[in-house]
């Protein structure tokens, strides 16, 4: 591919992402201000004492006194010099709040999908190319099991087996606090805390993945290509490697790009479950705290993720499925 | 696309075996659903027992919860309102889905892309989070929460019915409707949706099944509608006791699980049947 | 386990005999140098800055960088803390207090006078509403030496001395937040106070560190070398890090009353309710008397007949706590342990309902309210499932609303509600903790005020009386009356004397001594080894 068609691409897919951007944020300020409490009252309700004076302080504080569409107009503003507000509630700038989140939610949901795609892959086109046979049956059976669990539910089993009974994990956290680590020391400690949530949130995506590979790769085995090819005499093994599994793993790309914002959203859950200091419980303390500023943030920051995300989905689209037009 | 009977469809149905065995269970969820009132008379809230009874004591089946509520009374009530949940936000959202996808698949051009960009943006959203967001709006209730989840759960339809919708607007039946000045509502109607209807159905036994879990998933931070037994409601009640009372989250889990396993058991045979390609190739080796 | 091996030197440096309360609890084994103390902090606060945020996390964790002039025993007696002594006029109206030397804060200025009288006068008045409330009748406060604060009432305010707990009014570094917006100020990011353990890290969503502060103004203490909060939102993760000694401590609502039966048969743990006497909340059906019939008298007294206080302390608080008598707990001074509501009886609150007029429909139905959930946590969902069971009883269906913490306190701070549940701090005196809920002085469209809109003038008298008398005989009068009436009339439906448990490894010494409990320094908390 031309490099100057590359970048005319990118040029353009760029600017349509920062209009969706840009349109999410308008819609996600007014949803979250459309619901009802204000974080003057929330901070005032939990301080166990309050008087008029206090709501009145915090709401001139926060900008809540000024009209809505004044506060839109701030916020878009400064959410275009890249700037995502401060937090009173927390005395933080935003961007700081949610930078400091940010990389726990990215090992998260990067180690799950890793682990959910790759395996998740593997499997499908295990169960594709054995169809009939028990281990398809067995791997169909298994995906199955783990698409129709609710994922916070396997997150408490893999709890009560693997650090209740067994005690060979940490059952909550991301580090061990305390314990004076360095270096080699430090990654084996996260990577044993990381496991079981990784696990929880990756199984039901690999459920997912696996399904998908396994129905598109006999769709792409019955077609003509396919049939071309094996006629030619072109080994099985080849067939399957670069005929099949290349042009399977299309739908399964394009799924990914979508699915990267879900895992997002249930990273919200194990994160729950797992006390896992990520941007997803980050959001969810915000909206019961009414939070507006870091709620938005957040929202912000998973809406440019997966932009980029669905950005990369196309450029690898277009790597591995040369027929497709590189265009906007 | 030939046209089915209904001995056709079912004969290609009961070939994949796993689907007559998630329609039978899903027929038993139904049941127990529509006899719940008969089976557990009164109210599931009613405290029947003392608290915390294992399974099997005292006449409680399933044990009891925190409160001495019979757990068996609690997952049958809950079956009504989750497969409720499931079916009303699925029946929204599909509503709201096909109506865009076919408009967009069908006049393709400005409005194509328009609505392309509008479920783009939902789909640009985390689900969860919107979800959670539009019931903390709208205070957790059933209404609010089979909104939110309808809201949440339309954009693949429309992705769907509108790439079903571009592929059939250039076949010679629909371009001989055109000729013969059929008007445009009701070749979408009458012609082209009724081509379309096999991914929908298939989609939708799938979303049933999402919405179910979703719904569990709300109840678990806090955010069912707290006066209606769900069986996300017995989770998230059950789940902080759960080293206490096992039952009280096992029982319901399973339930959920096994719902939603049939529906996709049921999804993957309604697919067999109503792709006769695929089913052939699976049929072929099983 | 991170409990550190290191550091095992023998305090043995002399300690004033005054401040050795704690001594007796002990047990004889002198306390030991070193070990660090996890411990859990729910749910995460937003700033560590006492003052600037007041709630309940923020008070278990400040209470340790900061200090005030006194604490208090489990009876509500002042024990000094950073004042040594103090004296009042006969008049009640002069209060001074002596300094100890020698305290510095953590950037190691010395506290003085000067900061103590800007934590009153200007800190806690501009910032906290309890505070400004009580120090708007200071008169005037002077430092005539440094190591000397003169306070003089415009009128007598017998707890006056409750006020200066540090999580009312902790003493904060003048230098540090003079002349600046308190809520911005670089100190509230690094709070700097003159506790026994100052500032270390505070990794968000994660954990917050304190270590030692080596000058603090106790020679020799604290005995720890560190104290880790961490930041665990999910109950059962909380209940799993005491169990497997992942944490040495829990407090306040780290733990589910549910899971305390089972964490005090553990022979390593204990488990104390005791600890909360100064705060002492008690909680209860808060209902909306702008809605019809809750303005009855009747319907009131109905509805609190028809609630099995006993029941809702065993079955759902595990015991943690005990069934409410009157609206003043009974660890709160002027507990009046002779007026009482009336007792559980469903027969006659359904009596009452019938001569109130209140005639019950085919399908047993007098009239419907709506229940907003408190939503702090599921135990509150519990309470509403049982409300609504023992409301059918008596013929009112109770219909539940959830909510989320941010809607909850706008509706009920706009009087948008029907019933709900509610409870606050007491603060060791009905003057302080009590009269707030019931005057009708005090109807405001704000959370924690009579926000029920109960009115009756003979209690506004006697809870003026109470306010503005310096002896405690005249105030104990006032009190027994007006607890008395309100035990008449339940304005609002009085359920539990909260408790909370604070649960720890036996090898953690000291770690209740106070009335305060966790909110206090921890100075002389130890590990053993």
């Amino acid at each position: 591919m031309e490099v100057s068609k590359l970048l005319g691409f990118l040029l353009r897919r760029g600017v349509k992402a920062a209009v969706v951007v840009l349109a999410i944020v308008v819609c996600n300020f007014l949803l979250v201000h459309a619901a009802p409490g204000d974080p003057a009252s929330v901070i005032a309700g939990q301080s166990g004492a309050a008087d008029a004076v206090f709501l009145e302080q915090l709401r001139r504080q926060f900008g809540l006194d000024q009209p809505l569409h004044v506060q839109l107009w701030i916020y878009v503003k400064s959410v275009l010099s890249l700037d995502l507000g401060f937090s009173h509630r927390q005395q933080q700038a935003v961007s700081l709040l949610v930078l400091e989140r940010l990389p726990a939610t990215l090992l998260l949901t990067g180690a799950a999908f890793v682990f959910a795609v790759t395996l998740g892959v593997t499997l499908g086109a295990l169960a594709a190319q054995r169809v009939g046979k028990w281990a398809d049956s067995l791997i169909t059976v298994v995906a199955l099991t783990f698409y129709a669990t609710p994922l916070f539910w396997v997150g408490l089993m893999l709890v009560l087996v693997f650090s209740v009974w067994l005690e060979w994990l940490p059952s909550f956290g991301m580090s061990s606090v305390g314990a004076d680590l360095h270096g080699l020391a430090v990654v084996w400690d996260v990577a044993q805390h990381l496991l079981l949530p990784a696990l929880t949130l990756g199984l039901f995506y690999l459920a997912v993945y696996a399904r998908l590979t396994r129905a598109t790769m006999l769709e792409v085995a019955d077609q003509d290509f396919v049939k071309t090819a094996r006629a030619k005499g072109v080994p099985e093994g080849r067939i399957l490697r670069s005929h099949i599994l290349r042009n399977a793993l299309l739908p399964v790309i394009t799924f990914a790009g979508i699915q990267a914002g879900q895992l997002l959203g249930g990273s919200i859950l194990v994160e729950t479950v797992f006390a896992w200091p990520g941007i997803g419980r980050l959001a969810f303390e915000a909206l019961l705290a009414r939070d507006y500023p870091v709620l938005l943030g957040v929202f912000f920051c998973t809406s440019v993720m997966v932009v980029l995300f669905n950005l990369v989905t196309d450029l690898l689209y277009a790597i591995i499925d040369p027929r497709v037009e590189v265009a906007g | 696309m030939p046209a089915f009977t209904v001995k056709d469809f079912w004969r290609r149905y009961r070939r994949n075996k796993g689907a007559v065995v998630g329609l039978v269970v899903l027929l038993l969820v139904m049941l127990m659903a529509a006899t719940a009132p008969w089976l557990f008379p009164g109210s599931p809230w009613d405290m029947a027992s003392a608290p915390f009874l294992p399974p099997g004591e005292m006449g409680m089946l399933l044990g009891t919860d925190s409160l001495g509520r019979d757990v068996a009374a609690g997952i049958a009530h809950g079956a009504r309102i989750s497969l409720l949940v499931g079916a009303v936000s699925t029946a929204a959202a599909l509503l709201v889905g096909v109506t865009l996808g076919a408009i967009a698949g069908y006049l393709g051009g400005f409005a194509d892309d328009a609505i392309m960009r509008f479920t783009e943006f939902f789909q640009t959203i985390p689900s969860f989070v919107l979800a959670i967001l539009l019931v903390a709006i709208f205070t957790p209730s059933i209404g609010s929460v089979v909104f939110a989840i309808a809201v949440v759960s339309w954009p693949p339809v429309a992705r769907v019915v509108r790439a079903e919708f571009l592929s059939l607007r250039g076949r010679e039946f629909v371009q001989a409707a055109e000729v013969l000045g059929k008007s445009r509502v009701s070749i979408v109607l009458t012609d082209i949706l009724p081509n379309a209807l096999s991914p929908i159905v298939v989609l939708s036994s799938l979303m049933v099944a999402t919405a179910i879990l979703l719904e569990s998933a709300l109840s678990f931070l806090g955010l069912g509608d707290p006066n209606l037994m769900t069986w996300g409601f017995l989770i998230g009640s059950g789940r902080s006791v759960i080293r206490l009372a096992w039952w009280m989250s096992v029982f319901p889990g399973i339930a959920i699980f096994l719902t939603v396993l049939a529906l996709n058991l049921v999804g993957e045979g309604l697919s067999d049947a109503l792709n006769p390609r695929l089913a052939r190739q699976r049929g072929g080796a099983a | 386990m991170t409990v550190s091996r290191r550091g095992l030197l023998a305090a043995t440096a002399a300690v004033p005999g005054l401040m050795r309360v704690q001594d007796a609890q002990a047990q004889g084994i002198a306390p030991r140098r070193g070990g660090t103390l996890t411990t859990m902090l729910t749910p995460e606060p937003p700033v560590l800055q006492i003052g600037v945020n007041n709630q309940g996390p923020t008070l278990v964790i400040a209470s340790k960088m900061f200090q005030s002039l006194l604490s208090f025993t489990p009876a509500l007696e002042p024990i000094p803390v950073l004042a040594k002594s103090w004296t009042i006029s006969p008049d009640g109206k002069e209060y001074v207090f002596t300094l100890q030397e020698g305290v510095k804060f953590h950037d190691g200025q010395p506290m003085t006078a000067e900061d103590v009288i800007f934590s009153i006068m200007k800190f806690h008045t501009e910032l906290a509403p309890r505070a400004r409330a009580v120090f708007a009748l200071i008169e005037s406060a002077t430092a005539p030496d440094p190591l000397t604060v003169r306070i003089v009432l415009k009128q007598p305010f017998q707890p006056f001395l409750l006020m200066f707990d540090a999580s009312a009014c902790a003493i904060v570094p003048k230098h540090l937040f003079d002349g600046q917006d308190y809520r911005t100020a670089p100190a509230v990011q690094r709070p700097v106070g003159t506790g026994p353990f100052r500032f270390a890290e505070w990794q968000r969503g994660n954990f917050v560190r304190l270590e030692r502060f080596a000058d603090y103004w106790k020679p020799g203490q604290p005995y720890l070398d560190a104290i880790i909060y961490r930041v665990v939102p999910d109950s059962q993760s909380r209940r799993l890090a005491i169990e497997t000694g992942q944490a040495q401590l829990t407090q306040a609502n780290d733990i589910e009353p549910f899971d305390v039966p089972a964490l005090r048969a553990k022979p390593n743990l204990e488990v104390n309710v005791k600890g909360w006497e100064y705060f002492s909340p008690v909680s209860w059906i808060e209902l909306n008397h702008r809605v019809k019939p809750l303005d009855d008298m009747r319907v009131r007294q109905a509805i609190s007949m028809a609630i099995d206080r006993n029941f809702i302390a065993q079955r759902l608080w595990f015991g943690v706590g005990k069934p409410a008598t009157n609206p003043v707990a009974s660890t709160t001074r002027f507990h009046d342990a002779g007026a009482k509501v009336a007792a559980y009886d469903v027969r006659a609150a359904n009596a009452l309902l019938d001569a109130a007029g209140h005639k019950a429909n085919a399908q047993g139905v007098r009239f419907t309210l709506k229940h907003l959930v408190l939503p702090y946590g599921e135990i509150w969902s519990r309470l509403g499932e049982y409300l609504k069971q023992a409301f059918r009883q008596v013929g009112i269906a109770l219909e539940l609303e959830s909510t989320d913490a941010g809607s909850w306190a706008r509706r009920v701070g706009a009087w948008e509600y029907e019933t709900t549940i509610n409870f606050v701090y007491q603060f060791g005196d009905p003057t302080l903790g009590v009269e707030r809920t019931y005057v009708s002085t005090n109807i405001q469209k704000v959370t924690f005020t009579n926000t029920g809109g109960y009115s009756n003038p003979k209690v506004d008298e006697l809870f003026a009386t109470a306010r503005g008398s310096a002896d405690p005989k005249d105030r104990q009068a006032a009190f027994s009356a007006v607890q008395k009436i309100l035990c008449e009339e339940v304005p609002q439906i009085w359920l539990m004397e909260m408790a909370f448990p604070t649960i720890h490894d036996k090898k953690l010494r000291n770690v209740i001594t106070t009335g305060l409990g966790v909110h206090t320094s921890f100075d002389d908390v130890f590990l053993t080894a």
